[in-house]
């Protein structure tokens, strides 16, 4: 009760939760919902959140990865309310080690580490090995006398699946990060997690599923130690299908060259899908409407991609762009006829602004929005039916083909007819005039099989269920106005959602496709 | 492979015919094959030899690397062993031994300390058989950050050995045995086997984002037991200005034990007990005859000594009451005894009234009256062990290593100045625990000191690894280069002191047209600090074995090293984060929530070095007690922030507007650390510093 009583001094009932990664890999789709759920609480209650780098193994750690999740909670939209580290506590954490083998709670163990694992590990024979003699060895583990494997301390409690006796410390000779050359016992995430809650006074200690097993023994610990003891919540972790998130197996995606590198678009890792367009704020609506619940869920892409598009809908300006390019000329354009277009970022409020684009006689349109053939239900340009060229005011009407000598479609050569005259044609493309190139990089799933890890829909292993076809590039034309910073998003009319690549530069804009307008309907 | 699309044999020409069969054909592909595939794999491994990434697969280089691993284990695990072997030491109370008292721990991390450690770890590893060799570790470096300069006296003692071995081969060999640490970039060996090192840049910035975040931290050394004795004063005379570098320097030793986490005593050990008290004594008894039941009213004790004086010298009847109140005063007899607490509380009050105004607290007095019950004991001991000799009807004692003896007891059974002394060391360790003296006394007294010290070791009182510091100091002379006089030719009164450089502190910011500006009371507050500030660092600032010349003229100037400069430097850089409105408590803040500390410019490089070494420079002061070191630190700190500040923007503002257009975080962070430190030097030199002047 008095720890409760001081906890509440300190805290004044305010909620205060963590987001407790380990350092030692990139985020992934998984994380978002850590993150989410343990910000999006904290802020829900007018609480507070820790971002707490939980780097208790010092042979993970690298500096990239400090920096790349702070960029991530960042950019998701949350800022810590203090940054810390679970090595910010070692000697706190080891001083209390040293309090639970007086109490005779902890001891030290000589077993090795194959003969504990499994379910039915025999029970150490130093269990009951007098407190002083464990505090003297444990004392040598920490002052190097003892090699590394030699002996572990291990927490008189026995865990929800029947595993007895978990390790809190073993030794590694090893720098840490952040504490150099001081320390070569090291806490297990075991030990240090609930003790670092403690100390932050956290009071949703909010986990995924797996760790139900380890909430007896969070508690058994915090009390052992005689501190104020958090609740732990537990909820289902997000798994994502067509998708593999593991380190080491993405690791390999990018040494077999089958990826670029960690933030490849088709990759469900943080950066992978801001580099891919994907707003945080999609990110976010996703994980809240996931819910807290306790079920562990495994969710289509195309959920996360609705989500997506809705956001992007209301966000992200309409401009045309051409993917495919064919060459229009108007041979009876009215010399009156501006050079330039007022054009909506987005039609359907236009009191949002709007940009110039250019228009003349010779302009683009996508090959595909004109067959040579006739063809039932096809609605835009051929020969015999004409089609309305948006934002533009005209409707044009094939005049000739032009083609080179191999027989290969060059050139359209058209007239045009105000559209307040013309007969109402079947339907408006986009295009573009004065424009200039730009590559598009166009991204399919990078998996053909739900469960690419799955041995029995995906005998070859992962590796060899990667979609060759995943990633294309084509150069395409946009307004030679268009002014683009990395990460802009934009619709492109017809088309789909695009995004800023940071490959563009000053002179060549680069986009990557985020998601096409509408789920894949095959329609052409 | 163009040129071996063929490579059949042609040894068996005979084979090569119409007649060939299929199956010899088959054959003779698949051997072209295989010698196609062997040349391939040769032209590889040539190409990776040439390319320097030989064996990069083969089985030895896993062998390599395995055993590289293995060593980098090793060679970690002896520097944890070795620093546990150490503070074992320490704690069982071993010799003081100068790296044992400095180990780097989980507060700020020394890069002195933590790169001396590295190096020394790896000297260890490249030459086993040598006996230890100083590291050689500096920050004065030209090319890296710090400096390692072992490989020269590692040669020479190669040499003497029969082993040849060049300057720059030793320091590379030291640098391949260097064990992986988180706070180096990069070692070089350059010139004539200097090893030169680059302090990792990120480290560098995470440990200057804490410094903000947690305050300006302290190394973590061994925690002492400290009694440190300074200022002390008589009793019933006014302090001067010789009592002043006593209680400047002792109370910024002070102030620096306190800050590394030591367990501090200060003790003012008054002139409190003598022959001077029967006169005094005898007067207030004959002045106010009711002072057991009525607190006397003295304002004026100078004047009350003067009086007593006087008839001490003309009145024979007089000065034989005085000499019997000195009797009764020893024999502890109960009015006199009042009569004379009487005394030392009216001088108590008028010397804490001076430590108030020069902000010296915590002060214990404890005079040697305190002792003399404790002088007989230390006799008994000192006799029975056998340490006294008799000498012409005195007792003295030699010790090894001293000159001149201690008398312990007088030819008339009487105790002297070296018996209260030696009772009061032993009081201190015996009593009070202590394992660290450090005895504030000008320099004229060493010669003595030096006698106790080495009686006290002789009487096995300093056994255990006490430590014992005579911090001496040398005289203050006037302008004049003579003894610091009143023109008349007094000694200065201290209190005479302090209100000059008041006035004169008010008459400089005047000057300036600082009252304009300022409001009363921190104007008040600006002189003040400025004043007593000035004093303090001047004295501070100067080697203290040396004399120094008092010049106020000097020590207000706000040009060059005085804390008129740094005072006002300090306001200047408390300024910046106010023009860029920015509160402390946002920049706390921002340095909270991660903000990176960039430091790609030069400038911002050499700032950011300077502000790191804080901790090594306070190590290193423990270990010779010169604080001018600290102020030259703080000084540089200072000159070094201006070349910061004057090349790199921190806050643009419109010309036009004065509106702020845009604001450096990352240097306003550096700004702040740099007003962190300077403060904490501050703090430590006992300086207040103003937040405007």
């Amino acid at each position: 009760m008095k720890h409760m009583e001081n906890h509440l001094k300190q805290t004044k009932g305010q909620v205060r939760t963590r987001f407790p990664p380990e350092p030692n890999g990139i985020l992934h789709i998984g994380h978002a919902k850590a993150i989410n759920i343990n910000f999006g609480y904290a802020a829900a209650h007018n609480g507070i959140c820790f971002l707490r780098y939980d780097d208790t193994n010092p042979e993970k750690e690298e500096e990239k990865f400090f920096v790349g999740i702070l960029d991530m909670v960042k950019w998701l939209g949350y800022t810590p309310y203090d940054i810390t580290h679970s090595s910010d506590y070692f000697d706190q954490l080891y001083e209390w080690a040293c309090e639970l083998i007086n109490k005779g709670l902890a001891y030290v163990c000589h077993q090795k580490a194959e003969e504990v694992k499994g379910i039915n590990a025999p029970p150490s024979p130093w269990r009951d090995r007098p407190a002083a003699e464990s505090l003297q060895l444990f004392h040598d583990m920490k002052n190097g006398k003892i090699d590394e494997g030699a002996a572990t301390l291990r927490l008189k409690v026995t865990l929800e699946e029947g595993k007895q006796d978990p390790v809190a410390y073993r030794i590694k000779f090893v720098p840490h990060h952040r504490t150099g050359d001081r320390w070569c016992v090291y806490p297990t995430y075991d030990y240090t997690h609930c003790l670092c809650d403690s100390l932050e006074n956290i009071t949703h200690s909010l986990c995924t599923k797996e760790f139900q097993a380890r909430r007896s023994s969070y508690y058994w610990l915090c009390n052992a130690v005689d501190i104020y003891c958090p609740v732990q919540w537990e909820y289902g972790r997000l798994n994502m299908s067509y998708a593999v998130v593991s380190k080491r197996k993405i690791a390999k995606l990018i040494t077999e060259g089958l990826v670029a590198d960690w933030d490849d678009p088709r990759l469900f890792t943080l950066t992978a899908l801001r580099r891919r367009g994907f707003p945080p704020q999609a990110i976010n609506n996703f994980c809240a409407k996931l819910g807290l619940t306790g079920a562990q869920i495994v969710i289509d892409p195309e959920m996360l991609e609705s989500e997506v598009r809705d956001v992007l809908n209301v966000s992200a300006p309409r401009v045309m762009a051409v993917l495919e390019p064919l060459k229009v000329t108007i041979t009876n354009l009215p010399s009156d006829a501006p050079a330039q277009l007022e054009v909506p970022d987005f039609p359907s409020e236009p009191q949002r602004g709007a940009h110039r684009v250019a228009f003349g006689s010779e302009i683009y349109i996508e090959a595909s929005d004109y067959r040579a053939a006739e063809e039932k239900g096809y609605r835009r340009l051929t020969p015999g039916q004409s089609v309305g060229l948006r934002h533009a005011g005209f409707v044009i009407q094939l005049e000739r083909e032009v083609r080179d000598a191999s027989g290969a479609l060059t050139e359209l050569r058209v007239t045009c007819q105000p559209v307040a005259t013309a007969a109402k044609p079947k339907a408006f493309i986009h295009w573009v005039a004065s424009p200039r190139p730009c590559e598009v990089r166009l991204y399919d799933r990078l998996f053909r099989h739900k469960n690419p890890e799955d041995a029995a829909e995906v005998p070859g292993g992962f590796l060899s269920d990667v979609n060759p076809d995943s990633r294309t590039v084509v150069t395409a034309l946009i307004d030679g106005g268009l002014r683009a910073k990395v990460y802009d998003k934009f619709q492109f009319e017809r088309v789909g959602f695009f995004s800023v690549d940071p490959d563009a530069t000053e002179q060549k804009l680069v986009f990557n496709r985020t998601v096409t307008l509408k789920e894949d309907t095959g329609k052409n | 492979m163009h040129d071996v699309r063929h490579p059949l044999p042609h040894h068996q020409p005979a084979a090569l015919g119409n007649t060939m069969s299929a199956e010899q054909l088959e054959q003779y592909n698949r051997r072209a094959e295989q010698a196609e595939e062997e040349i391939r794999q040769l032209h590889s491994t040539l190409q990776k030899l040439l390319s320097g990434s030989a064996n990069s697969n083969d089985t030895d280089s896993e062998e390599v690397a395995r055993l590289r691993a293995e060593n980098q284990k090793l060679r970690y695990r002896v520097g944890i062993l070795r620093r546990a072997t150490e503070e074992e030491q320490a704690k069982s109370g071993g010799a003081h031994s100068k790296t044992g008292s400095t180990a780097m721990a989980g507060g700020a991390q020394c890069l002195f300390v933590a790169l001396s450690e590295l190096f020394s770890a790896a000297i260890r590893a490249a030459f086993p058989d040598m006996d230890e060799v100083a590291t050689a570790v500096n920050s004065n470096s030209r090319f890296g950050d710090y400096q390692c300069n072992a490989a020269l006296p590692i040669v020479k003692r190669l040499k003497d050995k029969g082993v040849k071995m060049s300057p720059r081969d030793v320091a590379q060999k030291i640098i391949d045995c260097v064990p992986s640490s988180p706070l180096v970039e990069r070692l070089e060996v350059a010139g004539a086997g200097f090893i030169n090192v680059f302090v990792n840049k990120t480290f560098a910035a995470e440990q200057l984002r804490l410094m903000i975040v947690g305050g300006v931290p302290a190394p973590t050394v061994p925690r002492r037991r400290v009694v440190i004795d300074y200022s002390s004063p008589n009793i019933a005379k006014e302090m001067h200005v010789g009592h002043l570098r006593s209680t400047i320097i002792g109370d910024s030793i002070a102030r620096l034990l306190d800050f590394l986490g030591h367990d501090v005593l200060r003790i003012n050990h008054l002139g409190d007990w003598g022959t001077q008290f029967g006169m005094l004594i005898a007067h207030l008894a004959d002045k106010f005859p009711n002072f057991r039941t009525e607190t006397p009213p003295i304002t004026d004790l100078q004047a009350f000594y003067k009086e007593s004086k006087k008839r001490f010298d003309e009145d024979e009847a007089f000065k034989k009451r005085a000499y019997d109140c000195v009797v009764r005063l020893q024999s502890y007899e109960e009015d006199i005894i009042k009569a004379w607490k009487l005394i030392c509380a009216v001088s108590e009050r008028e010397f804490e009234k001076i430590y108030e105004r020069l902000n010296v607290h915590g002060l214990v007095p404890r005079g040697e009256s305190f002792y003399q019950s404790r002088m007989q004991g230390v006799v008994q001991q000192l006799t029975e062990a056998g340490f006294l000799e008799e000498d012409d009807g005195r007792k003295i004692m030699f010790a090894p290593g001293c000159d001149l003896p201690l008398t312990v007891v007088k030819s008339d059974g009487g105790f002297t100045y070296d018996t209260s002394d030696m009772a009061a060391l032993r009081q201190r360790i015996q009593e009070e625990r202590a394992d660290w003296l450090i005895y504030v006394v000008d320099a004229g007294q060493g010669a003595h000191l030096q006698s106790v010290f080495a009686c006290a070791r002789r009487a096995g009182w300093l056994d255990g690894g006490v430590r014992c510091d005579h911090v001496g100091f040398g005289v203050v002379l006037g302008e004049d280069k003579k003894k610091f006089k009143t023109r008349s030719g007094d000694t200065v009164r201290l209190v005479d002191l302090l209100d000059e450089g008041v006035r004169r502190a008010q008459e400089k910011l005047r000057e300036k047209g600082r009252d304009q500006e300022l409001t009363a009371d921190e104007l008040r507050e600006a002189q003040e600090n400025v004043a007593y500030g000035c004093i303090k660092y001047a004295d501070l600032s100067h080697n203290r074995n040396h004399e120094y010349v008092f010049s106020f003229d000097k020590m207000l100037d706000d040009r060059g090293n005085t804390a008129a400069y740094l005072l006002y430097a300090l306001t200047r850089i408390r300024s910046i984060s106010r023009r860029a409105q920015l509160t402390p408590e946002q920049l706390l803040e921002a340095a909270r929530a991660g903000t990176a500390i960039q430091l790609l410019h030069e400038k911002e490089w050499k700032l950011a070095r300077v502000l790191l070494r804080f901790p090594e420079v306070v190590v290193r002061v423990t270990e010779d007690l010169f604080i001018h070191s600290l102020c030259d630190y703080l000084y540089e700190l200072s000159t070094t922030f201006t070349e910061f500040y004057d090349n790199c923007y921190c806050v643009e503002k419109d010309r036009q507007t004065g509106e702020v257009v845009n604001v450096n975080m990352s240097r306003m962070l550096l700004c702040e650390a740099t007003a962190q430190v300077m403060t904490r030097c501050f703090d430590i030199l006992g300086i207040k510093t103003v937040q405007k002047m």
